[in-house]
């Protein structure tokens, strides 16, 4: 269990080493803002895959979370948009994210537009990308984070494609989650520009 | 083995850093029964019912519940027409966050509104 665990963080930081080339970000408007939280909306969808977006809602609250922020209920959102009149991403992202702010009472708003996701071929060539661009925009309108994201997974000969294909009875579906929840984790918790933590971040 | 390959996801992500704030049973990212509640609504029942389950355990076990669980379940509650149930939940994730008092309050009374609506056409 050690050896896998290890393994895992390994990879882990191959990963994060993949993005260390990006230029380390500006964080001063972001704590000037200093959110305790987040809303976010649904994602602007411009991949092939037409399940994407609703895997990516359900999976960016974890990250978000456990850096200790409060996270909208996505669900809820998704339902109190509806109800709104609002049924597709882009019409939510048009909106101007103060007024989606005061609606929900957010201190800022996500936005997430999916541009690449090619899953097909983790299974077979054990290789995936993931393609995501984040915008995070404080309840007045300005900007504070911003994140073009490109996770490309190749976990070839690695143990983790032996667990895939093996383990699953549905496959494709579970990796898809196992992906995008490892593309977030590396972005929110541990990529090379993490957010800040939030105010319910508690250094053990 | 699916159990098991979620043990090791969340062992990644959380493994490597420091422990998690919180508990995600079933409804953090990994294999979120959350979206599949979209998906198959007649799995709508097994999905509230499992989430019920969850928030007890924890508050049972006096853990912090995640954030927005409490309004999730509300949600599911409401969808299934169980109104105070609804309404319930609403003022358990009030407060449980504050940050969530603006949504929470405009979701409690749109949902009593509701449901004196429905009173009146009775009487």
């Amino acid at each position: 269990m050690k050896g896998v665990k290890l393994l895992l963080c390994l990879l882990g930081m191959v990963l994060a080493g993949y993005a260390s080339a990006q230029a380390k970000k500006d964080f001063s408007a972001f704590k000037g803002a200093s959110p305790r939280s987040i809303l976010v909306v649904p994602a602007i969808n411009i991949s092939l895959n037409v399940d994407a977006p609703s895997y990516l809602l359900t999976s960016l609250t974890y990250p978000l979370a456990e850096k200790g922020y409060y996270v909208f209920p996505v669900n809820t959102v998704k339902f109190v948009l509806e109800q709104e009149g609002f049924y597709e991403a882009e019409q939510v992202h048009r909106q101007p994210p103060e007024a989606l702010a005061k609606l929900f009472g957010a201190d800022a708003v996500l936005y997430v537009t999916i541009k690449r996701w090619d899953i097909a071929g983790l299974i077979l060539t054990g290789t995936a990308t993931v393609k995501l661009e984040y915008r995070m925009v404080s309840k007045d309108g300005t900007e504070i984070w911003r994140a073009d994201d490109m996770r490309q997974l190749d976990v070839q000969s690695n143990l983790l494609t032996n667990l895939l294909a093996s383990a699953l009875k549905d496959p494709i579906t579970m990796d898809h989650k196992v992906l995008i929840a490892m593309s977030h984790a590396m972005t929110f918790l541990k990529g090379p520009n993490p957010i800040p933590n939030g105010p319910y971040f508690k250094v053990e | 083995m699916k159990i098991l390959l979620i043990a090791l996801a969340s062992l990644f992500l959380t493994g490597c850093a420091s422990n998690g704030l919180y508990q995600w049973g079933d409804y953090g990212s990994f294999d979120s029964k959350l979206y599949h509640s979209y998906r198959n609504p007649e799995k709508a029942l097994e999905i509230r019912q499992g989430l019920a389950l969850h928030i007890s355990k924890m508050e049972a076990s006096q853990q912090k519940v995640a954030p927005g669980l409490y309004a999730e379940l509300g949600t599911l509650n409401l969808q299934a027409g169980d109104v105070n149930k609804a309404i319930e939940m609403y003022i358990k994730e009030r407060d449980a966050w504050p940050e969530s008092r603006v949504l929470m309050d405009a979701l409690i009374i749109n949902v009593t509104k509701r449901v004196s609506a429905k009173t009146e056409i009775k009487s």
